[in-house]
Order: C-alpha cells, then structure tokens, then sequence
C-alpha cells in the first residue's frame, strides 16, 4: 500500500491529490488536505482519476503501419524510422514541411523538451498546442494590455472579492474547486454577475444573470463600460497612475448607450445598467472567464474590453480583484510558459529577437536557430492540404476530435507524407497514423504541471507504465539521439528542469527542491524568491496598463433561414475533451455515455423532437446523429453540443474560421439545422 | 489494560508487523494524515480521524471481483497476513460495525470478507484529537483500543484477540489512569448528535419540503466526495475490462449522487434531479436506515463535511433544515 502525492491530470485548477496503490496498481485516490485549491475536497474527475491508468487499451508498444495496418515493433525500429522519415521530408520539403504538436497534457519539461527538438534538432518553430485552440485569444490580448497572458491572481483571492463578474466560463463544471469556492464566496456575500447564456450553475445564484446573444460580448462589455463613464462611476485615480490610452476608450465606448447595446447582445437596458453599477461600486472587483470569451473570431477583441473593464474600475494588483483567465488543460499554462508556441522560446521570450535566439541557440550548442515564426496548429492543416506541410509529429493531442471542421481535417492527416502520434490510448488521430509511440500518462512518470494560477507543481512516479511504454521526455531524448543531437541527456526530469530555470526568467528560482509539496508560482526571479500570488501590484508587466479599444464583430457564420439556428460548443462536467481518458473512467462515461445536443423546449416543439429523440444536426460543413436532451439550459434559437463523442462529434460541425490575431477557432458560434430522425 | 510510552510504540507495532499487515494513521509529505502501511512515513496517531475513511482497509476504492480466461475464473487471494488496523476512532468504530452488519446481511459479501475476516481492528481515543482534544472512549466495537494519557497510551483489549496482542506487554497501568479512562466515558453526546436525531425525526415526520432540496441540489456540483469520504457509502459499480487474454470485472465506490446512479435503461431517471438525489443521500442515511437497520446511520465522523466543496455536508444540511423547520 502507497500514497503519491501528484496533481491531477484534468483542469488547470491544479488540485493535489495521493494515487494510492497496492502491489503496482493502482486502487484509489484521497484528497491532500492541505492544498490550498483543493483542500480536502475533489471533483468527481479528481475523485476518479485513477480509473483509466491499468485500462486494457492502453498502448504498450511502439506499432508501425505495414501494408496499411498498425503493426507491433520494437523501440529501435519505431525511434530510428521517426528520425529518417522526419529528416526525408525535410530534405525534400525544407525543415519547415514538418510540424510538432506538443500537449498541454505533458510536463513543463516535456514541452520544453519537444520545443527544443523542433527548434535545435529539427530548425523549425513549427512548434504549437492546443493553446491554441483555447486561451491564444487571452495571450495575445492580455500581453498587449497587460504584458502578461496569465491569470492575474490567485484563486484564493475569490474569498476577497466584493463581486465576481463570470462570463463564458462554466466554472462549477469546467473548474469545479474554482467554482465551488465562487459558490462559497456568494453565500458568505460576495455579490455575482454571471454573463453566458446558458443557465449553468453558478447562473442559478448570481445577482444577475445576463443572457446575451452569442458573439456579443464586446457590444455587452463596451455598453458596461459607457454606463461606468457616462455615470463617473471609472476610477480615475487609477486610471491616471497606471495606464495608458484612455480617450481612446471613452471614444470608442461613448456610442455603446445602453439602448444600442441592449439591441447588440438582446438584453434589457436596465440589465446593462445594473451590472455596470453593480461592478462599478466593488471595492474589490474580480473577472473570471474563459472560452466563452476566448473561442470567438473576434476573442482577442473580447480580451482587450475585459482588461480594459478592470483597469476601468482600478481591479488590478489587489486581493479580491484581477482579470482571471482560467486555464482548461491542467497544464496549458506550462505548455505556453515552456515556448511550446510557433513565435515563443519559454517564458514568452521572442523568435523575433535577435538576442534571444542566439542566447537560446548558444545554450543549446547549435550553429543558429530559424527566425521564421512558425505555424500556429489551427492553419496547420490548411498549410498542409496546400502542400507547405507535409509530416506533423503529434504528442498527447487529437486533432481528429478536436480540431473544427473535422471533415477537412481528417483529410489532411490522412494525406500527410509522415504522421507521428505519441500517446497513451489508440485516439482517432493515433488511428490515422504511420508510426505510433506509446507514452507513460501523468501516474507513471515525474514532472511538473503549471496551473491556471501560474502554480509549478511536481507530479511524482505511482506506478510502472505499461508494456514498453516511456515517459514523454524519454522518447523525445532518445528521437534527439538519433538524430544526431548530444545536447538532450538529462539524468531526470529535475535536470531538465535546471536548464528551464537557467533559461526562462519567470522560472529563474524553480528547482525540485523548492517545490514540495505545494509548489511556487511564477514569477519566480531566483532561488531565493517566494513566488508571486499576485501579478502587477505596483506597475504592470508592460509599465503602464494599456486600454485597447474594440470595435463589435458579428460572428463569421450566423443563422440563416437554411441553417437556422446557432450551435454553441463545450465540455460536461464528466468528461475531458476528447475522452480517451474519461470514457474509459467506467463512472464517467456511465453519466454521459452519448452525444447528445441542448435545445430549447420552444425549438423542440416547433421541430416536433421530444427528449432523446435522435436527430441529424447539419452545417455546411457536415452532418452528424445526436440525441435530443430538451432543456431551458439554453436560450431559444441556440443549440449546444459537447465535443468529446466520436460518434456524434460536435466538431463536424463547427467552423474553422480564425482570430485574424491568436489564430483561434470560432467554438462558440455556427449556424446548423436540426431534423428529426425517423 | 497495558500502558506504552511513545518511545515504545516503533518497536510495538515492529513486533505485530511479524504476524499481520499494519496499517497505522501516517503523516504524510503535505501535513495530509492517511491510514497505510507504515514505513515511507512516520505514524501519525495524534490529530483525531483521519480524512480518508479507514473502511477502506476492508473495502477499498476499486478491488477485482475476479478474472476470467482461458484458464478459467480466478478470485483475488486473500491477504497473506491478517490486517491490524489502527485508526479508527469510536465513531469510526461505529460505522465499521454497521457496515459489517450490511456486508453479513443475506449473502454475505466474499470480497469485503476476504479483507475483514482475521483482521485486528484498533481504535484511538483519549486526548489524541485536534489539538489535544479528548476522543471519549469507544469501549467496544474494536479489538484493542489506544486511549492517549498524559503522553502515553494506555492499550485496552476489548476481545480476545486484542487480549492476546497484549498479553507479552510490560508494565502495569496506574489507578487514576483507569479511573481518567472510566471518567472519560462519559461524556455527553455532543449538540450534534442532538441535531441528528432531531433532522431524523423530522424527514420521517415528512416536515421538510421540496423546496429546501431543490435549495441544498442547487449547492450540489457532483463531486461524490461525501459518497467516497463515508464510512457508511456501501454503494459500488461494477465494471469489465476486457482485453485479448482475459475479462477483469472489477467494482468501484460509486455514487448516489450520479445520475447515472439510477437512471433506468429507457433514459428515465426516479432520481432525474440534484434535489432528489442530495435528498435520496441525506434521507437514506436519516430516515430509511433507521427503519431497517434501527439506527440512524450517519455516525458524525465529519468527513463529508470536510470534503464538501460546497459545505452541504450532512451535518451542515441537518443544521440548515432543523433551523428552518424545527
């Protein structure tokens, strides 16, 4: 019998837990009962992570695709074939023809590492993650507003805060410790405005629930802003030592009264007004969101007015306050931190500098790097059916399921010259594969995960991987080898840990040693620094804070009398993502076992559909067969659909139309048509 | 009735690791406190009840039923050694026995057998609890019992294999310790055992309305740790995982909490809602295990109020509804 103190492997809440295991298995988990997110508790993911890690799919060994078929091979064949058909393509297509898709469900020293090898080993900055399809928006937009893309506080300081502004975020689903304790925080007083259409849980009790039309959140956000102004509600002496370009922002928002807004997002004018007073008259102001905000054509523009709304009211750099991001991967902070990004070395430090690549390429032992920003995941596939792209090596990620317009996107990774997949399960995307190598998962290995709250804490070892199976880190070592390259021989992942640290700044003070049992928050300078819960308390990362102006934009595909209504897209509460590890958590996938799709009882008599009928959802991008779930969850007009169901996937659905600026999908709005099946 | 000085209980629980295998509370690298194997970390008998609940021991999260292949079916063995459990404190001891009753009921349940059968179980009382504070004495329902005294611990045996354990102890055991242990005894039932039997009375007086679950539902985000953390949650799944060689069926602590818990194979669910289901818990608990069983079956250890992130634990909702409704 062993207790492992680790972090959980689903949301970016960070909660610690011990694996407990008996004889090499494991048989359960128990809450650490003092960590300050999860403090004894868990959601019911945590409470069940232990569930998948001995299931019977996992990969065991290396396969390789022989007369079209997945065959067993051995770790030399796997590793020496990645390495020849990865240096082929660039012989013949030039070192950017290849891609590499890190995860945000692999360490900090994992992404570093798969970031290195592209950029050192393979000279390319064809390097991404599924940050992209989640918080880019935020990175983009808060490191021009703020000079840094992370959650600003910490979520302890939701205890402090005076009101809680939530919108597009499903906390108590998606961040359940982040939720629950906004859920305390409301029954001890803290006042709650909850802006998402859908009538989610924390909606249930908030002061005020704003409905707005989907894709409307600047209209709702400049209006909230032209209340504050035009009521000289703004805090002025805030405003005037800490920031910048402010005119510009009373310019943009003097024509956002409150009757063109309510026309924009079709709430009421008084809704408008009283969220606005409601913020504005908090001594201490917090805004909590996430993809509802970010997976917009137009999410950096959202980003720019949630700054600008709490640099407005003077809500940055105390307790109780801030602009919170919550980050959905348990570690999509560390994927970014470690530069597993087409235009970023770790710690958000520029390809585009000169100094930086050679500081990054002196370090690494390597002649120069590329100064060519490389390919963001999302035009990835469309650079790959134009021919620029020609073999991608996928870790820990399933496009397949996950990308928008899987359609297009199964196509292209069926087509590619050279697909790579490491993972820990056969995904969809594996399936598609030429050469398949299987990882450790999160039990079996060491590491870090960075947490929304900008928290570095060490996973630990429970149990052996399976069959040959190796930690993400080995194999990248091991493929850097190969190829030629002396400069990837760590002892551990502690070691590899001391070179981030001797390269990234904000990770300067990191080491193993400082970070039992609950780990430090960055920035951390050096070894002597405590960490920072709270970011830009005296000056912001940038200087001054800067307000950026956003002007509304409807969404790229709206309703139309062929495709009628707007589908919104997400997760449940039971499952993660893709579900390669939850629906094979037997008590997850019993809650949820199918697709199903949200629609409003007006919608669901007008198309004759009772609950649990089984319909045909279309788009012009395709069609797939979902279960009715009736519901006033969602507005009329609006369907909803989780993307984590193969059979059914939402995804066929949704529109690959991008932020011109962080390259993020459009989630969160198409236009489909509903039809019963007989 | 035996006394050791802490000095003496490493070599103690040295000497039983010859005969069974140990589990003692341990202090684990976060402050945590868990009942494992001794070892990796050093026992943690001071601080009261344990977080994780120590019924686990005998009916652990996830456990195989069996395996099945071309072999044939093969059923887990059972332990090599006998288990001795320290831990559990007298409200613990409580629920151990109720849980005991339910798994000897009709068809007595072979899996959790394996595990209890032959173990020693042990209780910790006396001034051992948060900070100090005294545990009453659980006087049964155990083996042997750890009463904590002016910084030793007096060992009771309360059966006859407690009474052979501690036969080969030194020492004997002064007079005002026996009568502090007496005295002990019998303290009073504390305020929430009174605003148990009173939220009992009134859920089977049906004096409590919809409205208030719907209340206490809204609260509810289906974490299950109130279900995982009870002593008493008997509740389990079961599941197959099959693979090219063999079928493993294995259960695991499951939820009334889950919709899935009850939901028909038509899609219906009795159970469809928050309300009901936080309603069904704290009713199944109150109310109907009383009249099985007779007895309330919630026995106040705390834990699905400590685990709660929402603080609508069973005793924070029986002081929510006595408030509102008498």
């Amino acid at each position: 019998m062993k207790r492992t103190l680790t972090v959980c492997p689903y949301c970016g809440a960070g909660c610690m837990f011990y694996l407990v295991s008996d004889k090499g298995r494991l048989v359960g988990v128990e809450p650490s009962t003092t960590h300050p997110v999860s403090r004894g508790g868990l959601c019911v993911k945590g409470w069940n992570a232990y569930a998948f890690v001995h299931h019977p799919d996992r990969l065991t060994t290396p396969l390789l695709r022989r007369d079209g078929v997945l065959k067993p091979a051995s770790w030399d064949e796997a590793l020496n074939l990645v390495v020849q058909k990865l240096r082929a393509v660039q012989k013949k297509h030039g070192a950017d023809a290849v891609m590499f898709a890190s995860s945000a469900k692999a360490t900090n020293e994992e992404n570093y590492l798969l970031m290195k090898l592209a950029r050192a080993v393979f000279g390319t900055n064809n390097i991404d993650h599924c940050a992209r399809l989640c918080h880019s928006s935020t990175v983009t937009g808060l490191a021009e507003t703020f000079g840094s893309g992370a959650m600003t506080n910490s979520i302890s300081c939701i205890d402090q805060a005076d009101v809680i502004l939530v919108i597009g975020s499903n906390t108590t689903e998606q961040h359940p410790l982040i939720g629950s304790r906004i859920l305390n925080a409301v029954r001890n007083g803290t006042h709650l405005i909850v802006a998402d259409n859908r009538r989610i849980r924390l909606a249930r009790h908030a002061d005020l629930h704003l409905r707005h039309k989907n894709g409307s959140d600047v209209a709702l956000l400049n209006g909230i802003m032209h209340v504050i102004i035009a009521e000289e509600l703004e805090n002025r002496d805030f405003i005037t030592a800490r920031t910048e370009n402010f005119a510009a922002l009373a310019k943009t928002v003097a024509g956002w009264t409150p009757e063109r807004t309510a026309a924009a997002t079709g709430l009421e004018t008084g809704e408008i007004v009283t969220a606005a007073r409601l913020f504005a008259a908090a001594e201490r102001g917090m805004i909590v969101y996430s993809m509802g905000i970010t997976q917009h054509s137009h999410g950096v523009d959202n980003v720019r007015c949630i700054a600008a709304l709490a640099m407005l009211t003077g809500n940055v750099g105390r307790p109780g306050t801030g602009v919170n991001p919550l980050r959905g991967q348990n570690n999509v902070q560390g994927g970014c931190d470690m530069g597993a990004l087409p235009d970023l070395y770790s710690g958000y430090q520029k390809v585009s500098d000169p100094l930086m690549r050679e500081k990054f390429a002196h370090a690494w032992g390597v002649a120069q790097l590329s100064a060519t920003p490389g390919l963001p995941l999302t035009r990835a596939m469309d650079a790959a059916s134009a021919g620029q792209l020609q073999a991608m090596f996928i870790m820990g990620e399933n496009p397949a399921l996950s990308d928008p317009d899987l359609g297009h996107a199964r196509r292209v990774l069926e087509n590619l010259e050279l697909l790579v997949v490491q993972d820990i399960f056969m995904t969809e995307t594996a399936a598609l594969a030429d050469i398949v190598l299987p990882a450790a998962c999160y039990a079996e290995k060491e590491g870090t995960f960075t947490s929304t709250e900008r928290r570095i804490q060490r996973l630990s070892k429970a149990v052996e991987p399976p069959g040959v199976a190796r930690a993400d880190w080995e194999i990248i070592c091991a493929i850097a080898e190969r190829a030629g390259y002396q400069g990837m021989r760590y002892a551990d992942p502690a070691a590899i840990m001391d070179e981030i640290a001797a390269l990234t700044p904000i990770y300067g003070g990191i080491a193993y040693g400082r970070l039992d049992p609950h780990g430090l928050q960055w920035p951390c300078p050096d070894r002597s620094h405590p960490g920072t819960p709270l970011l830009h308390t005296e000056r912001f990362t940038r200087g001054t804070g800067r307000f950026s102006t956003a002007f509304h934009h409807l969404p790229a595909e709206l309703p139309d009398a062929q495709y009628p209504l707007v589908l919104t897209t997400g997760r449940t509460y039971f499952h993660w993502h893709t579900g390669s590890m939850t629906r094979r958590t037997h008590l997850l996938d019993r809650e949820e076992p199918s697709s199903f799709i949200e629609l409003h009882p007006d919608d669901a008599a007008r198309l004759g559909v009772r609950n649990r009928d089984l319909l045909l959802v279309s788009s012009r991008r395709g069609k797939v067969r979902t279960e009715a779930r009736v519901t006033d969850m969602v507005i009329p007009g609006v369907v909803f659909m989780p993307f984590h169901f193969a059979e059914g996937a939402a995804n066929t659905l949704t529109n690959n139309v991008l932020d011109p600026e962080s390259s993020i999908p459009e989630f969160k709005v198409c236009a489909v048509q509903v039809e019963k099946l007989p | 009735m035996k006394i050791i000085s802490d000095d003496r209980l490493g070599p103690f629980f040295d000497s039983l690791a010859q005969t069974w295998e140990l589990r003692l509370p341990i202090l684990l690298p976060d402050g945590s406190r868990v009942i494992s194997s001794p070892g990796d970390a050093p026992p943690a008998l001071l601080g009261g009840a344990v977080l994780s609940k120590p019924t686990a021991a005998f009916f652990p999260q996830q456990g195989t039923i069996f395996t099945t292949s071309k072999e044939g079916l093969k059923e887990p063995a059972a332990p090599e050694r006998p288990l001795f459990v320290l831990g559990f404190t007298p409200r613990d001891l409580a629920c151990l026995r109720f849980i005991d009753r339910f798994f000897a009921d009709g068809r007595s349940d072979d899996i959790y057998f394996r595990q209890r059968q032959h173990a020693v179980v042990a209780g910790l009382s006396g001034y051992c609890g948060p900070n100090g504070a005294l545990i009453p004495p659980a006087g049964g329902d155990c083996d042997l019992e750890f009463f904590r005294y002016e910084g030793n611990w007096l060992v009771i045996p309360q059966s006859e294999a407690g009474r052979s354990i501690i036969a080969a102890l030194p020492g004997s055991v002064p007079p005002e310790a026996v009568a502090l242990y007496r005295q002990a005894a019998l303290t009073p039932p504390d305020e929430n055992e009174r605003l148990l039997r009173r939220a009992s009375e009134l859920l089977r007086a049906n004096r409590v309305p919809d409205s208030f679950w719907g209340e206490i539902g809204d609260r509810c985000i289906a974490c299950t740790g109130c279900n995982l953390s009870c002593p008493t949650c008997t509740c389990f799944g079961v599941q197959d995982w099959r693979s090219a060689k063999q079928v493993e069926r294995s259960r695991m602590w499951d939820s009334c909490q889950l919709d899935g818990f009850m939901r028909e194979a038509s899609g219906h669910n009795p159970l469809g809602s928050e309300a009901l289901r936080t309603r069904r818990r704290i009713h199944h608990k109150l109310a109907a295990d009383p009249e099985k069983w007779g007895e309330i079956s919630c026995f106040l250890c705390g834990r699905c109020d400590v685990v709660c992130p929402t603080g609508i634990g069973i005793i924070a909702v029986s002081r929510e509804l006595v408030a509102r409704f008498g």
